[in-house]
């Protein structure tokens, strides 16, 4: 794994650099069923293809991004702060 | 020069390889053989082939043909009994019909067997001796370029030229210590570029890396790179170097050709001939038969003849029945006659090196016109020039007799006899070939043996060397040592303000995550035991006054309007509504409401609160909070505060009156009550004073800006010294919150704990609209917990370990998590997860001390003050 990550501050970046923080999904609401909410705790989508994912730029801004990454090639297709994608 | 071979000394001259010098010396058997224990001489002379490894200065496996002598450098054989000349083990070949293709799996049909088998097996079979230490030091690097040309012959030496006369930074890389390629030793087919040589060295944009190769190309345009011998203080470099461009340059190699005894020593390939006479004057022989096709023969014996070495047959290899010799080369059987020699060169098929191009994402295909895997479709950002494209290539079609001395595999000793046999027994497709006979699995990595593997492979199963394919080249192609891959081995450690006052009084050490802590402080005489010293300091604390280094705390700031609202969702408990001055316990818990951390949270202002964590967790907490705010637009800014403030826990009976010498600020509990806090000066020092009681005494937390640690440290070591003030270290203050049953988070809790179960209920507020955990934690808390978190005091003497085991009714029923002797209880107390049916105040439990049941009794208040009334004194 040696992919670079386009951070929207400091640019593309090694992929060291980050944390991965996992999937951007949904949170259940409080009164979702235990189903809904197991679901979310312990299952991924993982998909084989484009997903967008939770990167922490540690060893760099040090800020929360979200990037869509093919998860076959490994290219990071773009990274921008919450809220604030294209 | 000098250096030594099995401790006999040796003559070098400069810039001579360690084989060199030893071939000069006159030594011609370099190894022996990793089965048959065959002897072995040098065959390609440039790293390629595992003919010379040896062990150099105690590092085992060095490929002696291409590292430099140092003078007093000791050389030791390999895998060789009593000495290379007269291996006993080479006895094994004659009983090489007890040891088909496949032995391993036809011998050991149990596992047993192996087991017995194995350790004998290790000894006599394989290469060198893994160092027990190493004591040699390793780099990494990290380079950019815009190009990399990987090779340093004429091709990579042109195209980092034009390269950089476009204006590119480049790194050019070349595994020989000189750039020139052929240039360097074969000057009948190609001259030295000398000229191009000196431009590109003296261009600014150019960076040369000699004695380097380039062992993978992996995503994101990254090379892996070894440095030989950087510098004097290193023994390998790593280097990470990105590039818009990869240029691959790496050239052919040439590999052996079939025929029996085609391993003895005195059987080179060409251009190992050539290397060894051109670039370090060593003639190979002095009788040479030459083998190969007209126009290569033609070439090297001009160049043999030149150095005076004679030359008495040129052969096509469809000629050749045998090699002659018993250990070395005597002279060579042919179909036109018996040839007398001391030499046979070999002129082999040349393989274009496109391991590197294939790695990123070239698929290898086979070009019968060029007789050689070519890497095609290559991606944008690799190219591919010279003779590693096959140019030139005519597409030699080589003879692959099959006999049991015709050795395909230099490195695990297979001939073309076991590869038939092997595809007999059904292992007929090239990749199970390779595994269940070993071929090109061998330290050369397939670079001698894969041709004739695959063309043995096709000839077998009467399918075309297309249809039979090549095995997949994967990184690290040529192997790295794992001190290079490890770096260095520096590791950080880290020190809080105090660390040297902390000397000074005496430390004993405890590493906590980087950081060194106080364990306890042998301050009375150099003979007492850390019992001794920990009983004191407790007492200081319980009777009198202590102070405790907490700086390791995990420190962050908030600032903002919206503060109380972060902290009320990743928290347990309420901080919006905590008033400016008082602090508050605070718990942290995952979705599932787990436990991760805990600590406590002051409110210094409206706007301003101080939250602490565990030593351990503060990089996590922090990247909790931040992604809790990431998208929120809420108005919070977190600075971490951990290196810029220390921090010391001022406790005992007498604290009040040691700390009230130093500060304006009133401390009695009506003005300054339990749980509260104060920014205020001490000394003379601004700090923030929080009064907590983690170890159960009337205290204060007081944390400052870091050069000023040191100042307060001794101040309030000054002030105490009537009071008779001790600092305390990590196991007396572990022993005085276990009195209080105060839990640590990671020691007492793991991770399925959630707060209900550790008997925390109260730190959560579950009528809170919404906070992290709170679904789950709604559920549990209606729902009767698993196991439990109790006390217990123990009636019987000894102190359980960590770990030790709960027996209620002569069965299994948990684990203790923390325990120790309580001078206050007069025996063990501690803290254990049991059953919660059986977590019952005063019911009876039996724990297990030093291999005994020893019967202890549930306590769910704590062990020392449990109405708390000496904190809030």
């Amino acid at each position: 794994m040696s992919f670079l990550v386009p951070c929207p501050n400091c640019g593309r970046r090694s992929v060291y650099e980050f944390r991965f923080g996992g999937e951007v999904r949904q949170v259940p609401a409080l009164d979702a069923t235990q189903t809904q909410w197991q679901n979310y705790r312990f299952n991924r989508v993982n998909a084989a293809g484009v997903q967008t994912e939770w990167w922490f730029h540690r060893s760099g801004c040090r800020q929360w991004l979200q990037a869509v990454r093919n998860t076959v090639t490994n290219e990071v297709l773009e990274a921008y702060l919450p809220g604030e994608q294209p | 020069m000098k250096f030594y071979f099995q401790n006999k000394a040796i003559e070098a001259k400069d810039g001579d390889s360690i084989a060199a010098a030893l071939y000069r010396s006159g030594r011609r058997i370099f190894s022996r053989s990793f089965k048959y224990h065959r002897p072995r001489g040098l065959l390609c002379v440039s790293g390629k082939c595992p003919n010379c490894l040896m062990n150099v200065d105690g590092i085992p496996n060095v490929r002696a043909c291409i590292t430099p002598v140092r003078d007093g450098m000791k050389v030791q054989s390999q895998n060789a009994f009593p000495s290379l000349e007269t291996d006993w083990l080479s006895i094994t070949q004659n009983f090489d019909w007890l040891m088909p293709v496949g032995w391993y799996y036809k011998t050991f049909t149990h596992r047993a067997m192996w087991h017995a088998a194995e350790p004998a097996i290790r000894k006599v079979a394989g290469l060198g001796k893994v160092l027990s230490k190493e004591t040699r030091q390793y780099e990494h690097a990290w380079m950019h370029a815009d190009t990399a040309v990987i090779g340093g012959g004429w091709a990579g030496i042109q195209a980092a030229l034009s390269a950089a006369e476009r204006g590119e930074q480049v790194v050019l890389v070349e595994d020989q210590p000189a750039l020139g390629g052929q240039g360097r030793y074969r000057k009948r087919v190609r001259e030295l570029p000398a000229d191009q040589i000196l431009r590109l060295s003296a261009l600014p944009n150019v960076r040369i890396l000699l004695d380097s190769y380039c062992f993978g190309l992996y995503e994101g345009s990254l090379l892996g790179m070894l440095q030989r011998n950087p510098h004097p203080g290193a023994a390998e470099r790593l280097v990470h170097l990105r590039t818009k461009h990869t240029t691959v340059a790496t050239g052919a190699y040439e590999t052996p050709i079939l025929f029996p005894n085609n391993d003895l020593p005195g059987v080179m390939l060409s251009t190992g001939v050539l290397r060894l006479l051109h670039l370090h004057g060593v003639p190979a022989g002095r009788r040479a038969v030459i083998i190969g096709g007209a126009a290569s023969c033609e070439e090297v014996s001009a160049e043999l003849r030149e150095a005076g070495i004679d030359v008495v047959a040129m052969l096509p290899p469809e000629q050749v029945v045998a090699a002659v010799g018993s250990t070395c080369v005597q002279g060579i059987q042919s179909h036109a006659g018996k040839f007398v020699c001391d030499l046979i060169v070999v002129c082999g098929p040349l393989v274009p090196d496109a391991g590197l191009a294939s790695q990123a994402g070239g698929k290898l295909t086979w070009s019968a016109e060029h007789g050689a895997f070519l890497p095609a479709p290559l991606p944008d950002h690799v190219s591919v020039v010279g003779d590693a494209t096959g140019e030139g290539l005519t597409g030699m079609v080589p003879l692959l007799p099959s006999s049991k001395r015709a050795f395909v595999c230099f490195c695990s000793d297979v001939s073309s006899q076991d590869l038939c046999d092997g595809i007999a027994e059904g292992f007929d497709h090239i990749e199970t070939l390779k595994r269940y006979t070993t071929a090109t699995m061998g330290p050369c990595q397939g670079r001698m043996c894969q041709l004739s593997a695959i063309g043995i492979c096709a000839r077998e199963t009467g399918r075309s060397i297309a249809e039979t394919g090549v095995t997949t080249s994967r990184p690290p192609n040529p192997g790295v040592t794992l001190g290079a891959l490890a770096g260095t081995s520096h590791h950080p450690i880290r020190r809080t303000p105090m660390h040297y006052a902390h000397e000074k009084l005496g430390a004993v050490w405890l590493d906590m995550s980087d950081w060194k802590r106080p364990r306890y402080y042998n301050t009375s005489s150099p003979t007492a035991t850390e019992k001794e010293c920990v009983l004191a300091e407790y007492r200081a604390v319980r009777e009198g006054v202590g102070l405790i280094d907490v700086s390791t705390l995990g420190k962050l700031s908030l600032r903002g309007a919206d503060c109380g609202k972060l902290l009320d969702k990743v928290y347990t408990h309420r901080f919006s509504d905590l008033r400016p001055g008082r602090v508050r316990y605070a718990l942290m818990c995952d979705e599932g409401g787990i436990i991760l951390d805990d600590g406590t949270i002051a409110r210094l202002s409206d706007d301003r609160y101080f939250v602490t964590t565990t030593t351990g967790n503060l990089d996590f907490v922090h990247q909790w909070l931040d992604w809790y705010l990431a998208g929120s637009g809420w108005d919070v800014h977190i600075a971490n505060m951990t290196a810029g403030y220390a921090a010391m826990n001022i406790a005992g009976p007498e604290s009040r009156s040691v700390l009230s010498k130093l500060t304006a600020c009133e401390l009695n509990s009506g003005a300054f009550p339990y749980m509260s806090c104060r920014e205020a000066e001490v000394a003379g020092i601004p700090v923030v004073m929080l009064r907590i009681g983690f170890v159960g005494e009337t205290g204060w937390e007081i944390h400052c800006p870091a050069e000023s640690a040191e100042a307060l440290w001794e101040a309030l070591l000054a002030a105490g010294q009537e009071s008779n003030i001790r600092p305390f270290g990590v196991e007396a203050q572990r022993l005085l919150r276990l009195e209080k049953r105060h839990v640590i988070v990671g020691v007492d809790t793991d991770a399925l704990t959630n707060p209900y179960e550790a008997d925390m209920s109260w730190a959560v507020k579950l009528e809170k609209p919404d906070f992290v955990g709170k679904a789950y934690l709604s559920r549990v808390s209606t729902d009767l917990s698993r196991e439990r978190l109790i006390g217990f005091a123990l009636h019987g003497p000894g102190v359980p370990q960590d770990g030790a085991a709960v027996v209620v009714n002569g069965k299994l029923a948990g684990r203790v998590t923390s325990s120790r002797h309580s001078p206050a209880r007069q025996t063990a107390v501690g803290l254990a997860w049991v059953q919660a049916s059986q977590a019952e105040d005063g019911a009876m439990i039996d724990v297990r001390v030093d291999g005994k049941l020893v019967p202890a009794k549930i306590t769910m208040q704590p062990f020392y003050d449990p109405e708390g009334g000496r904190l809030r004194q």
